[in-house]
């Protein structure tokens, strides 16, 4: 690029719309990987709690949902810390904030419903997952994800009422699936 | 009679670096780099014409162990480019 290029109208004004477009795919698309690291562990995560739930009859397994952000945090941490600074928009701000506040009330719910007040902590964290997700959706204006969304919370909802013990943990692998699916079309939306 | 366009911004590098830090909180020198497909000479030319203008703010420090020169969009930078958006339209009215 020169930096003392005459330009016309028309293409000073392409070269704003070009550069603010590419700006912002790119930044989405780094949002991605996020999406990406959570929908696996959580895919994993849960998996494994399901498994180890199902074979030894022990719901105490269930504490090993600590170790997600335990595990996820310090990753995401070192996932950035090697790249070029990626900047952050509007959009991908909302995105982190929205995935946040889920992850602030499902640690905090998950730890008063053990220790002070017990609760139903599968239908809640089911339902505000979904919340999430569909949020999410709109934020990057996808239909496929808010659809999604709001399929995980309704039908996790429903889910959780209906299918007690360990059987609860398989929709949270589907929630991991979908993050995982988010972060693929939020890769191939923002190419 | 087309309202005169911002010198400063009617630059092709600048105003690729303007257009990029008007979407984002800020962005560093690595950044803007690999975004405008600039080299670091030039680039820097053109960031130090933007921050002494006041249309943009340079402040460095580190990442880690590495130096960073992270770049901010100013208000009187953003009033600017939004003018200049303004005067472009004019043109093709």
């Amino acid at each position: 690029m020169e930096q003392n290029k005459e330009m016309t109208a028309s293409e000073s004004l392409q070269l704003i719309t070009e550069t603010f477009n590419k700006n912002r795919k790119d930044i989405l698309r780094g949002s991605a990987k996020y999406f990406l690291l959570w929908g696996a562990l959580l895919t994993a995560v849960s998996l494994v709690i399901y498994l180890l739930w199902h074979n030894t009859g022990k719901p105490q397994w269930n504490f090993l949902w600590f170790a997600m952000p335990a595990i996820g945090y310090p990753l995401a941490a070192l996932m950035g810390k090697y790249k070029t600074v990626q900047p952050q928009n509007e959009v991908s701000k909302m995105l982190s904030y929205v995935w946040s506040v889920f992850g602030a009330f499902a640690v905090t719910l998950s730890a008063i419903a053990i220790t002070l007040v017990p609760m139903h902590v599968t239908l809640i964290i089911v339902i505000i997952m979904g919340l999430a997700e569909c949020m999410s959706g709109v934020l990057l204006k996808n239909w496929a994800i808010i659809i999604a969304g709001f399929l995980l919370g309704i039908g996790g909802a429903v889910f959780a009422m209906t299918v007690m013990g360990e059987a609860q943990l398989l929709f949270f692998t589907l929630g991991g699936l979908l993050l995982l699916v988010t972060g693929l079309i939020m890769k191939l939306q923002y190419k | 009679m087309f309202p005169k366009l911002d010198p400063l911004l009617h630059s092709e590098l600048r105003l690729a670096v303007m257009s990029i830090l008007a979407g984002v909180d800020e962005a560093d020198f690595t950044y803007l780099k690999k975004q405008t497909g600039a080299t670091s000479g030039n680039l820097s030319v053109q960031i130090d014409k933007l921050t002494n203008t006041g249309y943009i703010t340079v402040e460095k420090g580190f990442k880690g162990k590495m130096p960073r020169t992270t770049c901010k969009i100013t208000a009187a930078g953003q009033e600017a480019f939004s003018k200049y958006v303004e005067a472009l339209k004019e043109y093709f009215k």
